[in-house]
């Protein structure tokens, strides 16, 4: 099985979810089909022949009988689900003639699905700044790893207002369409 | 009385008002994408997305309700609040509409 099965770890911003699915749909065309997705990044690809899978991400979080409500609507229109990962929802569907390969169909509920993403970071965000170790930068640390932790924390922050100020630029790029 | 506060939730996106013109009766998400296509002559089709996502925030608005689910497919109808709603687009639209044709011989 192990040698039938690749793992790759690969990293998207979450605006670049159009270039993660069309990634995915090139490996299938070189018949790597997503089997299952990891935590930040890991995609697991079985081999096969190779099929020409289109793939679309969505980005949801509910409660688990919600969750087969939902994906008994895409099943029904005929996406197959993969998996999630950190609420990313991987679903997959065959390329055919006159078939719709779109789970998104105007542009307002792609915006929403950015939203939905703007929300979970600007908790992060928030969050990071309440409790971030400010009294730190006073010259007597209480713990030698104190500066650590600091610059750390920083770094996510960084990392978090980074992602919010490209996904409001994706937004707003979507918006002027 | 019912308050006529729908205005905020105007104008409706296209895939959002026919999705509400198909829950006059209950139906459920993919009764709701084929009837849409049909009625709209195929100009707009509703992904699971869109749909999944017009559902959450309709029902959260209280526009539309769950009514029954069965075989994990929830079927949801417009309240009277979300037929009040529909009803102010579809006026909106009626106005549109005669604008566009009186102007249509000078195009």
């Amino acid at each position: 099985m192990a040698e039938n099965t690749i793992r790759k770890i690969k990293w998207f911003w979450p605006w670049q979810d159009e270039q993660e699915e069309a990634w995915l749909r090139s490996m299938s065309q070189k018949g790597w089909h997503l089997s299952s997705v990891g935590l930040l990044g890991i995609y697991r690809f079985w081999a096969g022949e190779p099929r020409d899978y289109v793939y679309r991400l969505d980005y949801q979080t509910f409660p688990k009988k919600d969750k087969q409500e939902y994906q008994q609507l895409f099943r029904d229109a005929g996406w197959e689900y993969i998996g999630e990962m950190s609420a990313s929802q991987y679903f997959r569907k065959e390329v055919k003639e006159e078939d719709s390969l779109e789970i998104f169909t105007d542009v307002e509920s792609k915006i929403a699905k950015y939203k939905r993403i703007l929300a979970f970071l600007w908790f992060f965000w928030i969050v990071l700044i309440a409790v971030f170790p400010v009294r730190g930068i006073s010259i007597d640390n209480p713990y030698p790893w104190w500066g650590a932790i600091q610059v750390f924390t920083l770094l996510i922050w960084l990392f978090f207002t980074y992602t919010i100020i490209r996904l409001t630029l994706r937004i707003r790029q979507l918006r002027r369409l | 009385m019912l308050r006529d506060d729908t205005n905020k939730y105007l104008p409706l996106t296209e895939s959002t008002c026919y999705i509400m013109l198909t829950l006059v009766e209950p139906l459920h998400g993919y009764a709701v994408m084929k009837k849409v296509e049909e009625i709209s002559k195929g100009t707009v089709k509703v992904g699971p997305g869109t749909l999944y996502g017009a559902f959450t925030s309709l029902e959260k608005e209280g526009l539309i309700v769950k009514v029954k689910e069965e075989d994990r497919r929830k079927s949801y109808v417009l309240t009277p609040k979300g037929k009040k709603a529909l009803m102010n687009q579809i006026k909106r639209l009626e106005i549109m509409t005669q604008n566009g044709l009186s102007v249509i011989g000078m195009l």
